[in-house]
């Protein structure tokens, strides 16, 4: 059997997160390759149902980064990220898909050694869990 | 509709292309759904490479454009002014970044990095696909600003502002204005009156009909953006709202404390610095032998960084001393001497000529004080000697670093600007934005961002003023076409927007398709909130709608199962 | 109303952010840039200090913005000719040099290049490749258009040759072509026209010129960078073999009472970076620098300095060279020099390669750019900013400096000097109004 290659989706506000993952990579930081960033304008524009989507049709993870708890660009976007995925997680419980396939976290624009930190844990979080079972029936 | 993508992949010298394979990467995106287009750059954002893009774009006629290299972050503005060049409109460009996300941070996996990449671009080439045209607004700007601190940097930055004209509020937490400045007699290696400075500095403020200086004041809340911030200053028992279409942040630093080490706060003529400063400034130094110990508190693990200014406070001082009392010995006892430039160097020079005796020591062997009966005894490890020597003094002076002030977390939270691992404030690029945070319309100056000279503090606060002062004499800013706009045919109106949106920019009102949400352009700010809080998916944001974000989930999916064949 | 006019003298970066703030700022600027493009000494370095961001990716956008803005007009290739009157009504005369070439026509495309038979040593490349008589000094230039070098060209010199006039087929070569004069009036001048590199070869005890495998700070970064002449491989001159020993030799010329007394403020950092990067380009290379006072004093610097350390192995020996040969024969270089304190023992220490981090003096204009303005010079050659409360006002007013041309100083430091300059032309300018 082949190793195991996780496909990860990972949300990142425009201030901090993909600030945190720019500085990343200007600081050289080696992680795993799994990771492709989608860059929104605040973690609280994530619809639920893109994670839904993301995982019902074979992601093996997705990651919602967003500003630490009062620093949001927008005031107060990420009290809201910070209820919403949350319960997206029940959701997927609810429906059969393992809620650690989602993941919350805060990354300011400061940390890139946070941002390399969350990167290596997920996607080693998500090897430890296998395949998304939903791979199989992707197309 | 059919559409006519480009794509271009970056080189970027070495950056990307040492580690993507940039030619299978072109050759890949080729065969992705759009695109008719696909081409590499040694430097996309060079001017040639900006004049190919264009020169493509107009051979292929194409209509949208991918490209794929750094971060939007610093170059989105010069792909999309180079769009704009040549008839496309710059929401119809999309940037993909295979560089700070790709190439530098999988620098030993070329092949999954390439693969990578390669996702990546098929995901940018699925949004362009959808996006869509846009046009901007305008807004105007007030033809004001707001400097938080009165320090030297402040001072500086609201004289610049004033003398351009331009009003401005001034808020200082203490009583009175000059911050660190207040302790110090004489500016060194520049030889000037600190409290002359301040004076002419605050006549400045004084005299201008167009300042306001809160004293004793404080920042408490913060809201709007760059144009039209609205400031809520609390002070003396009162609250008045500021309208304002810029704010510098000035706030400073402090002196560390160096409390328990080198016999501080315990053995009687052990100082710091500023306190050295006070006396010299007192003109009664009892002292005749002086020890000055430097790098107290800094270079060292738990406080990595250099302080930039003690080196050349030492020199200065240790100078002064001698002026006051020529007979004097004077000791700095120091790991580099950081004098850099002209006038520091030679104000080096200046010091070991007239006798003052320098002492080097290592992290590993940090000098020890104690006293011995009336005098103190600098127990130290000379590098150069390359034995232990003790050191007679009267006075042992503690060159401490300059600190970021204890309520600058305070600062950072209310104005929503980041702070770097030592507390200090981090501009939006540390090479080119020097005074500039990522947020538009606020500025940072003087040690609030780094420990600084005061002509440094002088020359930067000047720099924020002119940064403020371009918003403000344009008299308009655009707004970015990233707000949300509601479609009232899918509109419940059930209120889920209106209450998520942190600006108050939405509201339930009659259409002709019945009630349904109205967002305010020049209000919303595009963070986005609503849109998520829409069960209805009545509310899209405009550069990410929905089906623009489902359609890069679909592409991850089917580049992931490409790619891995 | 018609806008207030600013001339900028030199187009490094200082120059370049100090154009872009007063355009910005409603100004109407004229850039004057003696060389074919502007870009300044940022354009020749492979990375920037202590993110080791890529110097060109971020400087080449701001090249562009200054070419693109509508309120900056370019004279590449130009100097300034004669100042009268005083701020706000400067006179001010500008020569721009003929190129000998129609610039609305050139394309750029290259064909003179391949066809001119003339090689000269590459300023832009440190001299360690060759240009072209006609020549484009680098990729990203701004503008791109190309020059002939009035002073190598066998057409011009000799009247032979003229072979680059008969491949163009955009027919932008003009040999006939003579110096333009434009002047204008302007509110305020302001000066940015940096530094040159010391001579190295002034200093023969340091072997540069004596040993091949001796080279320059500058020339290395043209070594690691991506488009210089190695395609960024680390190879050293005398034969082309990757260095196993490196060593970086600080403060020649500088900080040196016989040659120049200063400290030129940014050699320390940059051979970290430098020191950084040979490492990332040849893994297996060994590396030290030789210095007297480390002075890591910028935001990251001194973390960036124990990143040097722990992370990539370089070695930090405080001394200074007492003699640098030839090892044997053609290739590496033998230097001796004594160790930590004054117990310490010479050594003597074989290196593949050396590389020297010369004083940074004063731009060689300063002088007749002075003669021209009627500003001053301190000792070391710099322009001279007295007053403390306008750290970029010189000694004429309404003449403003900023970036090394008033002393060392590092890129940050040059842009928020640029930007205080914007600010303070203001002041002069519209002192008063809103």
């Amino acid at each position: 059997m082949t190793e195991f290659k996780p496909d990860i989706l990972a949300f990142c506000c425009n201030w901090c997160s993909y600030a945190g993952a720019d500085l990343a990579g200007v600081n050289r930081l080696q992680m795993p390759t799994n990771v492709n960033v989608v860059r929104v304008m605040c973690s609280a524009s994530v619809k639920p149902e893109y994670v839904i989507k993301a995982l019902s049709q074979g992601i093996d993870g997705v990651l919602v980064l967003g500003c630490h708890i009062g620093d949001c660009h927008y005031m107060t976007g990420n009290h809201r990220t910070a209820k919403r995925i949350p319960l997206t997680a029940k959701v997927l419980e609810k429906v059969g898909i393992d809620s650690r396939r989602v993941k919350l976290d805060w990354v300011s624009a400061a940390e890139g050694d946070k941002f390399q930190q969350v990167i290596t844990e997920f996607v080693e979080e998500i090897k430890g869990l296998g395949p998304n079972p939903l791979r199989e029936v992707r197309f | 509709m059919t559409v006519r993508i480009g794509v271009f992949i970056c080189h970027c010298g070495h950056n990307i292309a040492s580690t993507v394979d940039v030619e299978d990467v072109v050759e890949y995106a080729k065969g992705l759904p759009g695109v008719v287009y696909s081409g590499r750059n040694l430097y996309s954002c060079s001017q040639e490479g900006l004049t190919s893009i264009k020169e493509s774009i107009k051979n292929n006629e194409l209509d949208r454009v991918v490209v794929a290299a750094c971060t939007p972050r610093t170059h989105e503005p010069v792909f999309r002014r180079a769009c704009e060049q040549v008839g496309i409109n710059k929401y119809l460009f999309e940037f993909v970044n295979i560089r700070e996300h790709c190439s530098w941070i999988h620098t030993k996996e070329k092949e999954e990095a390439t693969k990578k990449a390669k996702k990546l671009v098929a995901m940018g080439v699925a949004k362009v696909a959808l996006l869509e045209p846009q046009e901007e607004g305008e807004s105007d700007v007030v033809p004001k600003a707001v400097v938080i601190g009165a320090g030297l940097s402040g001072l500086s930055a609201a004289a610049a502002l004033l003398n351009q004209g331009i009003e401005t509020h001034i808020v200082e937490k203490e009583a009175t204005v000059g911050g660190i400045l207040r302790d110090i007699a004489v500016i060194g290696p520049d030889d000037v009156d600190a409290q002359e400075l301040i004076r002419s500095l605050t006549e400045t403020v004084e005299k201008s009909p167009k300042a306001h200086l809160h004293l004793s004041s404080k920042v408490t809340e913060l809201k709007g953006f760059i144009g039209n911030f609205e400031l809520t200053i609390e002070g003396g028992g009162k609250e008045e709202t500021v309208q304002a279409g810029a704010v510098i942040v000035a706030t400073g630093g402090v002196e560390h404390r160096p409390e328990g080490e080198y016999g501080f706060g315990e053995l009687k003529g052990v100082i710091t610095q500023l306190e050295l400063e006070k006396i010299l400034g007192s003109g009664e130094l009892g002292a005749r032998r002086i020890v000055i110990i430097n790098c107290v508190g800094s270079r060292q693990p738990g406080r990595e960084y250099c302080s930039r200014v003690c080196c050349n406070a030492s020199l200065k001082n240790a100078v002064r001393v001698l002026d006051t009392d020529p007979d004097a010995s004077v000791t700095i006892v120091h790991r580099d001497i950081m004098s850099c430039g002209t006038v520091a160097e030679e104000l080096y020079r200046e010091a070991s000529d007239r006798g003052v005796r320098f002492v080097r020591y290592g992290l590993d062997q940090r000098p020890e004080v104690s006293s011995e009966g009336e005098q103190l005894v600098v127990e130290v490890f000379d590098e150069t000697l390359d034995e232990k020597i003790d050191l007679e003094s009267d006075l042992v002076v503690l060159a401490t670093p300059i600190v970021s002030p204890g309520d600058s977390s305070e600062t950072s939270k209310l104005l929503k600007v980041p702070r770097d691992k030592h507390g200090f404030f981090l501009e939006a690029h540390v090479k080119l934005r020097p005074v500039e945070f990522a947020t538009d319309g606020v500025f940072v100056c003087g040690s609030a961002r780094w420990p600084v000279s005061a002509r440094e503090c002088i020359w930067q606060g000047q720099a924020a003023a002119a940064k403020a002062s371009i918003p403000i004499s344009e008299g308009k800013v655009v707004i970015e076409a990233i707000t949300a706009v509601v479609d009232p045919e899918k509109c419940a109106a059930c209120g889920n927007c209106v209450i998520s949106c942190p600006y108050d920019a939405i509201e339930i009102v009659d259409t002709e398709s019945g009630r349904a949400a109205r967002v305010s352009e020049a209000q919303c700010k595009g963070c986005g909130t609503c849109v998520a809080a829409c069960h209805n998916d009545a509310i899209q944001q405009k550069g990410f709608s929905s089906r623009q974000l489902g359609a890069m989930i679909d592409a991850l999916i089917r580049a992931t199962a490409e790619v891995s064949r | 109303m018609e806008k207030k006019k600013v001339v900028v003298v030199g187009g490094g970066i200082a120059g370049i952010q100090a154009s872009l703030d007063l355009a910005d700022r409603g100004f109407e600027v004229h850039l004057v840039e003696k060389s074919p493009s502007i870009g300044g000494h940022m354009a020749q370095l492979d990375k920037t200090f202590p993110t080791n961001d890529c110097s060109m990716c971020i400087l080449s956008p701001k090249m562009i913005s200054c070419a693109d803005h509508d309120n900056i007009v370019l004279h590449t290739y130009s100097e300034l000719e004669a100042v009268e009157g005083a701020a706000p009504s400067f006179k001010v005369a500008i020569r721009e040099k003929a190129r000998y070439i129609d610039v609305d026509r050139c394309t750029a495309c290259g064909d003179c290049v391949a066809k001119c038979p003339v090689k000269v040593p590459s300023e832009f490349e440190e001299g360690l490749t060759i240009r072209k008589a006609i020549y484009i000094p680098f990729p990203q230039a701004v503008p791109m258009k190309m020059t002939i070098d009035k002073d190598q060209c066998r057409k011009l010199t000799e009247d032979k040759c003229g072979v680059c006039k008969k491949v163009c087929q955009a027919e932008a070569v003009d040999y006939e072509q003579e110096d333009d004069i434009i002047e204008l009036d302007a509110a305020a001048i302001v000066v940015a026209n940096g530094f040159d590199m010391m001579d190295a070869s002034t200093m023969p005890q340091y072997g540069f010129g004596v040993c091949k495998d001796v080279v320059t700070s500058l020339q290395l970064e043209r070594i690691l960078s991506a488009s210089g002449p190695t395609s960024g491989h680390l190879q050293r001159p005398s034969d082309g073999n990757e260095p196993k020993k490196l060593g970086f030799v600080q403060c020649v010329g500088s900080r040196d009472t016989r040659t120049h007394s200063y400290c030129s403020s940014v050699c320390c950092m940059y051979a970290t970076k430098e020191a950084i990067l040979a490492r990332e380009h040849a893994p297996d290379v060994q590396i030290t620098i030789f210095y007297m006072d480390m002075r890591a004093t910028g935001k990251g610097f001194q973390e960036f300095v124990s990143r040097a350390k722990d992370s990539y192995d370089v070695r930090y020996v405080r001394t200074r060279p007492a003699m640098i040969q030839s090892a044997n024969g053609e290739s590496g270089v033998l230097m001796s020099y004594e160790t930590r304190g004054l117990a310490g023992e010479p050594v003597t220490e074989e290196l593949d390669l050396l590389v020297l981090c010369p004083a940074l003096v004063p731009a060689k204009d300063n002088y007749s750019l002075t003669k021209i303005l009627g500003t001053e010079l301190d000792a070391d050659g710099f322009f001279v900013t007295p007053k403390l409360a306008y750290p970029t006002d010189t000694t004429v007013y309404g003449v403003l400096v900023c970036g090394f041309a008033s002393g060392p100083i590092d890129i940050p430091d040059s842009v928020s000097q640029a930007s205080a300059v914007a600010a303070r032309a203001a002041e002069i300018i519209e002192g008063g109004r809103a």
